[in-house]
């Protein structure tokens, strides 16, 4: 049991570290289009984290499921709405930044 | 005799929506015994929303062919890109210097359009360095976190196996004079 708590809080703090760092990127990024690699990316991994730290601890593969379940519809949700504001930007005519 | 086998057409065709439909009925319930944790009384919500969501996704989305075994393969391969992804940009993220060489390119597509270069938008998102900007006729315009990496072939990886997955085979050669065959 506690094997499964220290696998599940190590899963856990991995997730919250990836969701800081991809929050570090989009203040530290410099245009829309890399700020939305950050967010994509990193919190795609930070949720898959959490939903593998909470499923390792859940008592029926119902919830495993549900868990599962929310990481795909938020993956899904997170690269559509990038698509769209990347799309958008372009369409206004902003410039990716160049170094 | 003609007529015959015309209206046995139109009821194999009649059949495969049929099927589909089924098929989509028994996922979205599926989804819902999941979202709800089994609960019986849920069902006075969710066999109205099973049967609208059906409907609107036989309007939105045309039957489309896909491969299990392909499917079952491409897990490991997205949790290990998604990984990698997460990794690449976190660290960029932490760096003082901010590693980057940002750049724009135009991925000439192969897939036919549909659901399956929808997917291959999506996944692009999601891997590492690349976020798809436009998804236009024949090219997916890209942007790429560092240009000094070989992205192309990834893209190209990445195709194959969506294809695959899709049950659609990529003609070989220049990938715009096949795309003009396609459309």
């Amino acid at each position: 049991m506690t094997l499964i708590n220290v696998l599940s809080s190590i899963l856990l703090f991995t997730g919250g570290a990836f969701f800081l760092a991809g929050t570090l990127g989009l203040l530290r990024f410099p245009d829309v289009y890399t700020r939305l690699h950050a967010l994509t990316k990193a919190d795609n991994v930070g949720l898959g984290m959490v939903v593998a730290g909470l499923a390792v601890q859940a008592q029926s593969w119902v919830i495993v499921g549900k868990l599962l379940l929310i990481w795909a519809f938020v993956m899904l949700a997170s690269a559509t709405t990038s698509h769209l504001i990347a799309r958008r930007a372009l369409q206004r005519g902003i410039k990716p930044w160049k170094r | 005799m003609s007529r015959l086998s015309s209206k046995s057409w139109l009821n194999d065709l009649m059949n495969i929506h049929f099927r589909i439909a089924w098929f989509r009925v028994v996922a979205f319930a599926f989804m819902w015994v999941m979202l709800t944790e089994g609960s019986v009384n849920s069902w006075l919500v969710g066999a109205p929303i099973v049967l609208v969501a059906t409907l609107i996704s036989m309007v939105l989305v045309s039957p489309f062919s896909c491969s299990v075994i392909h499917s079952v393969r491409f897990v490991p391969f997205f949790i290990w890109n998604s990984l990698r992804g997460g990794a690449n940009v976190a660290w960029c993220a932490l760096n003082p210097k901010i590693p980057i060489a940002p750049g724009l390119i135009d991925f000439p597509l192969r897939l036919p359009p549909g659901i399956s270069r929808v997917f291959m938008a999506n996944t692009v998102s999601l891997l590492p360095g690349t976020l798809s900007v436009n998804l236009g006729k024949n090219h997916l315009k890209v942007h790429v976190l560092d240009t000094r990496k070989n992205v192309l072939s990834e893209l190209m990886t990445l195709e194959k196996i969506v294809a695959k997955m899709f049950n659609i085979s990529l003609h070989d050669g220049k990938g715009d004079e096949c795309n003009e065959n396609i459309l």
